[in-house]
């Protein structure tokens, strides 16, 4: 034992099959021993334009290009605002959408190495110890966000992802309540890409995300939404949050009252109605509800 | 593989689990860039891949196989003369990745928007990824900012503000980290998991760290050590060794009645958290030890007359509970030593240590060696704040493995390791409570502090209430509270930032209440002359006068204005003697100190060049080295007033003696105050010297009562402590002070977990220490009067300049919200939990 903390391999559920390595800024933080390389399947890098206005992003795609590429900055602004505040350059010059999709999460204790429902324990150390940065959406016995930023845009977009073999599949199936692992693809199963459908005509997106220190933060919560208003009212309403459930989640109370004309505030305050905090997270209603308030917000004025 | 670094094509031999920082360093021996957190968080092991800065420390060394590789030592571009021109660096540790990232970004921003300065959100935005703790933001922004304007391009050296500035910032200033020799292991510690356990057994290890009790006391505490070729290896059988344990009940939330941390005949044996000695205290529990009262004044006439106040209920008495976090010291290098015994016996430690000095002493000690055959080396110091004083664990490891193995052991703790057990400022609990009298006077002050340095004792966080608000009543009672947690220590500013955060927001209080001015009710207080300048320099910032009412915004975004007043002790060793040597025709100077990162050798070189009117080429200041003559521990503020004015008397000697022969040698020493010192003789090569340092800090913040986030926009800090030996390092100081100062306000915290004992923020995404984002605007004020019995005419500014921070900022968010907080720190759930209520 060298670290005061490491009673468990950290790195997650042992496996026989090699894990995949895209751009490894989650894997090689984790000290996994081998992996599959992707680095040279040049064919799951880039973004397509179909002809009708949809994109298909590769799996390879760095975040970095997500953030600058003027098209998709365009068609599909939160994602982009969100790959843009996400991490940090060096981070994002190399980390890939695939990767981040399937990175695993950011507990404190996971890290560490304690034993928990995560690495083949069968205990949650947070919920017993310190879970002030846990969930607070759901309640299921891991309580450890889903680390995902940009899994929560995708949400957003209703956009699909596509998997080795399966298909197409909405990127919402991706991810389940399961403690022992932060997404629900098979080891082994490869990540192509994932496709957004085309912009709708008129819409507007932003991004917000609530962190004590200005940048290199994970969110406390985050939210992406879209929106389109006609004459006056709201006739499309995406709205999807992060950092505050175990699966990136959308919030349908909220477009719901979005789409009945509610003002921004009211319409952002319904988040709170399928909260089930933690005793330590309870500032986490409020913050996400007053994240979804400032990203309405912000999505109108754009 | 092939791989092309620094312009040459190369052929490497890698194992595929190796990351490209790795193989720089160790495989081709360039350690530029510095492998200080591995998970990406720091930046300091920033190459360019084909142009493009990336995280060595995340990089498979497969994954540059055919790239062109740039480290710190292969660039060449005019950012690195603007980080030596604007002190862009202090220890200079993560300056080698900040001048990479810099570099690319400039490149960038010149072709895109031609030669001007960007604005200061753009440049915080490109170096996100890197994290300076030293708090050297300002050089930074000021420094790309002129290298984007084109202000650099002109070749030729700039006058560096330190003199081994472009050394450090190509990578080319070696510190302990970084050394290699022939034939050398890497050593790996094997720490306890539990927190309180007898040590049954160990088996598979190479060393034994266990003390004669055979009894480890908090998770983490190193039990054995092994060492092999490589750190990979190491850790391998690091992992291996197992260790049988006897558990024994422990303590993890100080609550009264818990199993005790020290047996009533082991207490002896509890390491102090404080600098000094050890405070005498008798204990009132098993794991509560105090009250020490020494530095009360008047203690019972306080106590009678709160006691009076509290009974009648009386208006004028003001006060409450406050609490600070722990706050780890987090140097940006890790600990390290290199440790090697030599055929005569002797033992040669380089290490990452404040103190060459006294950890030779400690070495002599615990080998039994006489002290000259100790050698203690620390070239560069990438960072120490306190954390890096005397024998450390690391050393004591790799001295213990390198005789073991007959080789020369290398110990580097991790980052975990170093968050984790590598130091930290005890957090603290303060009930404070004080009273005014009719004529708005202080009558009375009541602190009664809990220190909660695990299982070490000492916390002086009440007593230093002595130094503050003149000759008023005051009782003052320090506790230890003890836990199986590892032992906190001395952090720059010992125990005055948990308690100034209590005092001043009292202060302010009692201003708030009277409707009197907050620095006005200061001035009338305050005893000070230094801080009686400071307060009119404050007083009349824009700033300050423009600050808006109390509470009476009602906006989303609030801005407020807080003031906060320091004081610290003025410490020297007045036992300090400077040697120079003519040797041919450079002057060389040599004494027993460190530059830790506030320019030690940059003051000792401009002394040196001013009394003896030599350009820069023909001194040379060589410190670092235990073998020299005495100089003092970087701690305590005192490595300026005590070398200064000892390296001026040498160069005086030297003209004296005649001027420059080759090979004239004279020795300067560090003569006594005109007043003398308060202590009768040194402790530990340790005066206390007359006069208190004082500070004044003006904060202004942005809330976000919505998100909960607050920003400090500008802070000023005004310095009193007597001449200014070099402006510009003295600023530098002054600014790392304050963004430490911001981080312990707002978001440091060291978070233990309460059932196992084991420190959960291992790494620096959890642990938040600020970034470039989080650094305020800030301006620094000098008053230089009032030191003239001082040798030298100035004092120290290290920990002066950061120890009332954290109040100006709580007094800030009150006067932008009308909500006083009382928790450190000041996180975003507690504001917005504070604001609901
Ligand atoms: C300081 C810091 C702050 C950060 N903040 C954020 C943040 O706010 N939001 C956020 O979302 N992220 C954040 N990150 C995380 C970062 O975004 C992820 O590390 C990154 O996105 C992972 O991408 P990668 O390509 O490097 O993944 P890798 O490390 O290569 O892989 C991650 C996992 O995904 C698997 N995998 C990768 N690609 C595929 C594929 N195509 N098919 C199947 N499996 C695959 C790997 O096997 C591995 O298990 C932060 C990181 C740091 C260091
Ligand atoms: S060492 Fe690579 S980012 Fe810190
Ligand atoms: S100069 Fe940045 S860490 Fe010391």
């Amino acid at each position: 034992m060298t670290e005061p903390t490491r009673v468990a391999a950290a790195g997650g559920t042992v496996s026989a099959v090699l894990p995949f390595l895209a751009g490894g800024t989650d894997l090689i933080a984790r000290a996994a021993g081998e992996w599959i390389d992707l680095r040279d399947r040049t064919e799951l890098t880039g973004i397509a334009w179909q002809p009708d206005g949809s994109a298909r992003i590769g799996a390879l795609t760095t975040i970095a290009e997500l953030a600058r590429d003027q098209r998709l900055r365009a068609a599909y602004p939160a994602l982009a605002a969100t790959a843009a505040e996400l991490a940090t350059p060096q981070i994002r010059a190399v980390a890939t959408l695939g990767g981040n999709l399937l990175q695993r999460n950011r507990c404190a204790y996971f890290r560490a190495g304690f034993a928990c429902h995560q690495n083949g324990g069968a205990c949650c150390p947070a919920r017993e110890g310190i879970a002030r940065y846990g969930t607070v959406i759901g309640s299921g016995p891991c309580v450890a966000p889903h680390p995902s930023s940009l899994a929560m845009a995708l949400l957003a977009y209703d956009a699909t992802v596509e998997v080795e073999g399966r298909g197409h599949l909405p990127v919402a199936s991706l991810y389940g309540e399961d403690p022992t692992r932060d997404h629900l693809l098979a080891p082994g199963e490869l990540l192509l890409g994932a496709e957004l459908p085309p912009p709708v005509a008129g819409e507007r997106a932003a991004y917000v995300r609530a962190t004590g220190r200005v940048q290199a933060e994970w969110p406390l919560a985050e939210a992406a939404a879209r929106l389109v208003v006609a004459g006056g009212s709201v006739v499309l309403a995406a709205v999807a949050a992060g950092g505050v459930a175990r699966t990136p989640v959308r919030l349908p109370e909220v477009e719901t009252a979005l789409l009945a004309g509610a003002p921004i505030a009211e319409a952002a305050a319904r988040a709170a109605t399928r909260c089930a905090p933690l005793p330590e997270t309870r500032y986490k209603v409020a913050l996400l509800t007053g994240t979804v308030e400032h990203v309405l917000a912000k999505a109108i004025a754009d | 593989m092939k791989i092309t670094v620094n312009g040459i094509p190369l052929e490497v031999e890698c194992d595929r689990a190796d990351t490209a920082v790795d193989v720089l360093r160790d495989g081709l021996g360039l350690t530029g860039a510095k492998a200080a957190c591995r998970t990406g968080a720091c930046g300091a092991c920033t190459v360019l891949v084909d142009g493009t800065p990336n995280a060595g420390c995340l990089l498979p060394a497969t994954a540059v196989e055919g790239r062109e590789v740039i480290t710190p030592e292969g660039l060449e571009h005019p950012v690195q003369r603007a980080f030596a021109a604007h002190d862009g660096l202090q220890c200079g540790y993560c300056t080698p990745g900040f001048v990479m990232e810099a570099a690319a970004f400039a490149d960038r921003w010149r072709a895109e928007h031609g030669d001007v300065a960007p604005p200061r959100a753009e440049i915080a935005a490109a170096l996100a990824g890197h994290l300076c703790r030293c708090g050297a933001y300002e050089g930074v922004f000021a420094a790309v900012a002129a290298a984007c304007a084109g202000d650099f391009d002109g070749g030729g050296p700039p006058e560096p503000a330190r003199v081994e500035a472009m050394a450090k910032i190509t990578g080319r200033a070696r510190y302990s980290t970084d050394i290699r020799h022939e034939g050398q292991l890497e050593g790996a510690i094997v720490r306890s998991s539990l927190p309180h356990a007898r040590v049954v057994s160990i088996s598979g290890h190479q060393a034994d760290l266990l003390g004669e009790d055979r009894t480890v006391r908090y998770v983490g505490q190193p039990v054995a050590a092994v060492a092999a070729p490589t750190r990979r290896e190491a850790l391998a059988l690091a992992r291996a060794v197992e260790v049988r344990y006897a558990p024994l009940p422990h303590a993890l939330d100080g609550t009264p009645g818990g199993p005790p941390v020290w047996g009533p005949d082991e207490r002896a044996n509890a390491p102090s958290t404080s600098e000094s000695l050890c405070l005498p205290g008798r204990w009132s529990d098993a794991n509560l030890r105090g009250p020490f009262t020494f530095l009360s004044r008047r203690g019972r006439t306080a106590e009678r007359r709160l006691a009076a106040a509290r009974e009648s209920g009386d208006p004028r008495l003001t006060g409450g509970t406050f609490t600070a976090a722990a706050q780890s010291h987090t140097a940006m290098e890790p600990h390290a030593c290199v440790a090697r015994w030599d055929e005569r016996g002797d033992l040669h430690l380089q290490m990452s240590t404040q103190t060459v000095a006294m950890t030779a002493e400690h070495a002599a000690e615990r080998w039994n060696l006489p002290r000259d055959r100790v050698h203690v080396a620390a070239e560069h110091v990438g960072g120490g704040f306190g954390g890096k004083m005397g024998l450390t664990g690391e050393a004591v490891a790799a001295a213990e493995l390198a005789r073991v193995r007959k080789a020369p052991v290398r110990v580097v703790l991790s980052r975990a390791e170093e968050l984790a057990c590598g130091g930290n400022r005890p957090g603290a609990r303060m009930e404070i409570s004080m009273l005014t009298d009719d004529d708005g006077r202080l009558a009375a002050l009541g602190v009664d502090a809990y220190g909660r340095g695990g299982l070490a004792v000492s916390s002086m966080v009440a007593s230093l209430a002595r130094m503050v608000y003149g000759r008023a009543p005051r009782r003052l009672r320090d506790f230890d509270v003890l836990t199986n947690t590892p032992p906190g220590g001395p952090f720059r500013g010992p125990f005055a930032p948990p308690l100034l955060w209590a005092l001043e927001q009292t202060v302010d209080d009692v201003a708030h209440r009277r409707g009197e001015d907050p620095i006005a009710l200061r001035r009338r207080w305050d005893g000070n002359r230094k801080r009686q300048a400071l307060y009119g320099w404050a007083e009349r910032l824009p700033a300050w006068t423009g600050r808006p009412a109390t509470g009476s915004q009602t906006g989303r975004y609030r801005r407020g204005v807080g003031v906060a007043a320091g004081a610290w002790q003025y410490m020297v060793d007045p036992a300090t003697e400077v040697e120079l040597t003519v040797e041919g025709d450079v002057v060389v100077a040599r004494t027993a100190t460190q530059d830790i990162g506030t320019g030690t050798r940059s003051v000792m070189t401009a002394i040196l060049r001013e009394e003896l009117d030599l350009p820069a080429e023909r001194v040379r200041v060589e410190i670092g080295m235990s073998d020299a003559r005495h100089g003092p521990m970087s701690t305590g503020s005192r490595a300026t007033a005590s070398v200064g004015p000892a390296t001026r008397d040498a160069a005086r000697r030297l003209r004296d003696a005649g001027g420059l022969a080759d090979g004239r040698r004279v020795v300067g020493r560090r003569r006594m105050d005109r007043l003398g010192y308060l202590t009768p003789f040194p402790v530990h090569g340790n005066a206390i010297g007359r006069g208190l340092a004082g500070s004044v800090h003006v904060t202004e913040v942005e809330v976000d009562t919505l998100l909960g986030r607050i920003r400090p926009l500008r802070v000023w800090g005004g310095i009193a402590a007597g001449r200014i030996y070099s402006e510009r390092l003295a600023r530098s100081q002054c600014e790392g002070g304050i963004v430490q100062g911001i981080g312990y306000a707002l978001h440091e915290e060291r978070l233990v977990d309460p059932v196992s004992g084991a420190v959960i923020t291992t790494n620096l995404e959890d642990y938040r220490i600020p970034g470039i984002g989080d650094c305020p605007e800030i301006e620094i004020h000098f008053e230089q009067e009032g030191w003239d019995h001082v040798n030298g005419g100035g004092v120290g500014l290290g920990e002066v300049s950061t120890v009332g921070v954290a109040a100006s900022v709580g007094n800030a968010v009150h006067n932008a919200t009308g909500w006083r907080p009382h928790d450190l720190p000041i996180r975003p759930d507690r504001l917005l939990e504070g604001l609901s209520r």
